[in-house]
């Protein structure tokens, strides 16, 4: 069976190739033949010198773990975002028609995603005469699932190209860039469209009523909610009166961005990373350590006069908005994370912290994980080189 | 005796590794110098084709410095001298005479040992091209033969795949063993910086011929052994950086020259490798052919022989001879072909550091190749590099500060105490060849420094 298919398989690389190597009709496009034999066939090639013997791991698989976490939020969005359209629409929520409706609504931005971004790393591949990495793969599925359903496709393919052009490429690519291009694509569609990127209206997508939501249906998110409540202790109450209550903001059935709703997925995500050795335990645990501080220190200065938002159980902050899917996939990014193990830290702590300080005291911002995160991407070389001093002045020199 | 326990570090799981069992190989029909398998050497010819040496005859001398000279493994007639590119020496075979001819000298037994000056028993080892088994670190070439070491490191074995057991080469040998350790006590500025080293699983094994010299006992993974990670565990002073070492065998070699007044030629080598037919200790001599190991039996296609360890070693060819330096042959499946679906494979029997494959829950030995596993892709700061080092000389941002030519911070984090062990490059993800940027950058700055 396997060889079968083995066989099938390379026969059609076999028989296309030839169109992809030089003097080929579409030998320009040769890098995106290579990813995508590498993906079924792995290189012949070998070592000359020592070390003769190499891991097995490559970015490949690297990044296809990534994708791999990836899936099940990319389904259950899919599934959210349609259960969340047909319900405001005031129609059935049976399994099969919300799927669809989820795919229509969902696919549409994922595959504009994945081609655009291919476009943009095909051209800077042949023109830079490098091969694709696969960072791609990851940029072009963590960018679709940080959007609201209602992104118009256009938006989609603007944000993706920012991303990866100047949020990676104009730096040099992967590994390079200093920024997380999904995030940078998805700040830039923040500040250029907020009519179509913030508000309430945004996280559902309603047919048949003329693109408004009906009546019954209150589109305001938990973090708009969180922040118009009136009086101390009463965030929690007027959460939940808005069906907001703890345990649904943590499974993630509600209208949110499309991959970032659920938190237990994150969380899922973030275990599977950290135990396959992809994501740095030190800065997600960073994270959650800085916002849980951070919220614990606005209840210890909360007063009967202050915003109530201060007061609310910072576990809140975990599970509302994009808090948890940033921790787990944006934050955990090692190219645009500081590189030592204290910095990551640093790192994690100050993101969650920073991520409660802009919910909070921002009203312009209601959501603080992506700017907080991109601020310390920014500060990331910073931490490493106060780390790295601090660990030369205990070694003894050797010049 | 102090008991270093090495955290940083990695043993792969290779599969193939030797017996104790030792077979003794009989004479080989030609014996070889491999000049360019000396570091920093800059060799001259002091030979041609045709001419006849005994053991121990110069046959190259080092034109930075003509005193030091290498001898020739064998005694006969100087069958060929073979060239790489760039005209560099690459081999001179020496066919072996029936009766093969030794240049004598002088023997020295212990007490004259004792008598002799410390510039006596230095000229005698230059004299005899014995002074090339010393090492200085941080660059590894041999020391100038009128400095004076702050350390001396004797390494009793190695944590590198694979290598011969101190045990097999040090049995019966107590007596060569520490007329070897007087001689080093000489060389030291002080007897008492002279230490000797063991992995602690071996210790019990080789006491009763080291007797009370053992001065450190380590503990940990590859490559817990090298001079180098010892000395950044004790060091103090930034002095102790121009340390010297030497290995086991070698200093045997040094014993027993001055006890025979003769150049030693045996060797005690391992042949390894899943490749491998037998995988035993092998006693032999100085430059045998890799035939004679067992690389020819197993010539069969897509074999790689690997001469003198996994990591540091070179790729020989079936053909070639083992160097002054290389104590083992390990022959390995190429592995040049496409693995099909490797991207999807669980990976149960997948040799690797990481922890994104099955075997990381597999405590077996693993059949290595030399596939790369991977294309070139830029470093993607996974931190690999920076966990296995066992000298924390961050290799992920050496190696960035290399290519930027930051020599103030290379030199900062430590690129001279880099032990060359390979692990950085072994590990990474991106395949980048981070220890060979970092040797070239040491190399380079050695030159510079004339």
């Amino acid at each position: 069976m396997q060889r079968v298919f083995e066989k099938i398989v390379k026969g059609v690389f076999d028989t296309q190739r030839r169109h992809f190597e030089a003097g080929g009709r579409l030998q320009r496009l040769y890098p995106f033949f290579e990813a995508m034999e590498t993906v079924f066939f792995a290189l012949p090639d070998t070592t000359r010198s020592g070390p003769h013997v190499r891991d097995s791991l490559d970015t490949k698989r690297f990044m296809a773990i990534v994708v791999f976490t990836l899936v099940p939020l990319l389904f259950f969005g899919l599934y959210n975002a349609g259960y969340q359209s047909r319900l405001a629409s005031g129609m059935s929520t049976d399994l099969l028609p919300v799927i669809w409706q989820g795919a229509w609504i969902v696919l549409p931005l994922v595959i504009i995603s994945y081609a655009v971004g291919f476009f943009w790393e095909i051209l800077f591949a042949v023109k830079r005469g490098h091969l694709i990495s696969e960072g791609l793969f990851v940029t072009a599925m963590l960018f679709p699932l940080t959007l609201p359903p209602t992104t118009p496709w256009w938006q989609a393919a603007l944000g993706i190209s920012f991303g990866i052009v100047i949020g990676k490429e104009i730096f040099g690519g992967t590994g390079r860039n200093f920024l997380n291009p999904a995030l940078t694509g998805r700040a830039f569609l923040f500040f250029a469209y907020p009519a179509q990127m913030s508000g309430d209206a945004v996280w559902t997508v309603v047919r048949g009523a003329g693109g408004r939501a009906v009546d019954a249906f209150s589109g305001a998110t938990p973090l708009a909610v969180a922040q118009l409540a009136d009086g101390v202790h009463s965030v929690e109450a007027a959460l939940s009166k808005a069906g907001y209550s703890f345990s649904r903001l943590f499974l993630g059935l509600y209208p949110d961005s499309i991959g970032a709703s659920s938190a237990l997925l994150c969380l899922l995500g973030a275990i599977v990373l950290v135990l396959l050795g992809v994501a740095s335990y030190r800065i997600i645990l960073g994270d959650i350590l800085g916002m849980l501080a951070m919220g614990y220190l606005l209840n210890i200065i909360a007063t009967e006069t202050s915003m109530p938002y201060l007061s609310l159980n910072p576990f809140y902050h975990l599970v509302m908005g994009g808090s948890a899917f940033g921790f787990a996939f944006m934050t955990t990014d090692p190219v645009s994370a500081p590189d030592l193990n204290a910095a990551k830290w640093a790192y994690g702590f100050l993101i969650g912290a920073l991520t409660v300080l802009i919910r909070v005291f921002n009203p312009a911002f209601p959501e603080g994980v992506m700017l907080a995160i991109l601020f310390m991407n920014v500060f990331a070389p910073l931490l490493d080189e106060i780390v790295l001093r601090g660990r030369l002045k205990k070694r003894v020199p050797n010049v | 005796m102090k008991h270093l326990r090495i955290k940083k570090g990695h043993s792969p799981k290779i599969d193939g590794s030797p017996s104790m069992a030792v077979d003794t190989l009989p004479r080989p029909e030609r014996v070889a110098l491999l000049p360019r398998r000396i570091p920093h050497v800059i060799p001259r010819l002091l030979v041609d084709t045709g001419e006849r040496v005994a053991i121990g005859s110069p046959l190259i001398e080092d034109k930075r410095n003509p005193a030091i000279r290498f001898m020739s493994p064998g005694g006969g007639l100087i069958e060929r001298i073979a060239y790489g590119p760039r005209r560099v020496i690459t081999r001179i075979v020496v066919r072996l005479d029936d009766e093969e001819d030794r240049v004598l000298r002088d023997p020295v037994g212990a007490r004259d040992l004792e008598k002799m000056t410390r510039a006596d028993l230095v000229q005698r080892l230059v004299e005899g091209g014995l002074w090339s088994f010393l090492k200085a670190l941080p660059f590894r070439d041999y020391p100038a033969p009128d400095s004076v070491p702050p350390a001396i490191f004797v390494t009793l074995g190695s944590l590198e795949p694979f290598q011969p057991a101190p045990e097999v080469y040090l049995e019966d040998q107590g007596p060569l063993f520490s007329l070897g350790l007087m001689i080093l006590k000489k060389l030291a500025a002080d007897p008492s910086t002279v230490y000797v080293s063991t992995a602690a699983r071996s210790a019990a094994a080789i006491k009763p011929v080291v007797d009370g010299a053992l001065t450190h006992l380590y503990d940990g993974p590859y490559p817990a052994q090298d001079p180098g990670v010892l000395l950044y565990c004790i060091r103090t002073t930034a002095e102790q950086n121009r340390s010297w070492f030497i290995d086991g065998q070698d200093l045997l070699m040094l014993a027993e020259y001055l006890l025979s007044g003769i150049y030693p030629t045996r060797r005690v080598m391992v042949a390894a490798g899943s490749r491998a037919v037998v995988r035993r200790h092998l006693r032999t001599r100085l430059g045998v052919p890799l035939a004679s190991l067992g690389a020819e039996q197993k010539a069969r296609k897509d074999t790689r022989c690997v001469v003198g360890g996994v990591f540091s070693g070179y790729t020989g060819s079936a053909d070639s001879y083992v160097g002054l330096y290389q104590t083992s042959l390990t022959l390995l499946p190429e592995g040049n072909h496409r693995e099909f679906m490797a991207l999807f494979n669980p990976g149960l029997r997948k040799l690797t550091y990481s922890r994104a494959f099955l075997s990381a829950l597999n405590s077996a030995d693993m059949e290595a190749d030399c596939n790369l596993h991977g294309g070139l892709r830029a470093c993607i700061a996974c931190g690999h590099c920076n966990e296995v080092c066992p000298v924390d000389i961050l290799p992920q941002l050496t190696y960035k500060a290399v290519l930027a030519g930051e020599v103030e911070e290379y030199l900062a984090i430590g690129l001279l105490d880099c032990v060359e062990c390979g692990l950085c490059t072994y590990v990474c993800p991106s395949k980048i060849d981070l220890a060979a940027t970092l040797r070239d950058a040491r190399a380079a700055y050695y030159r510079e420094q004339g």
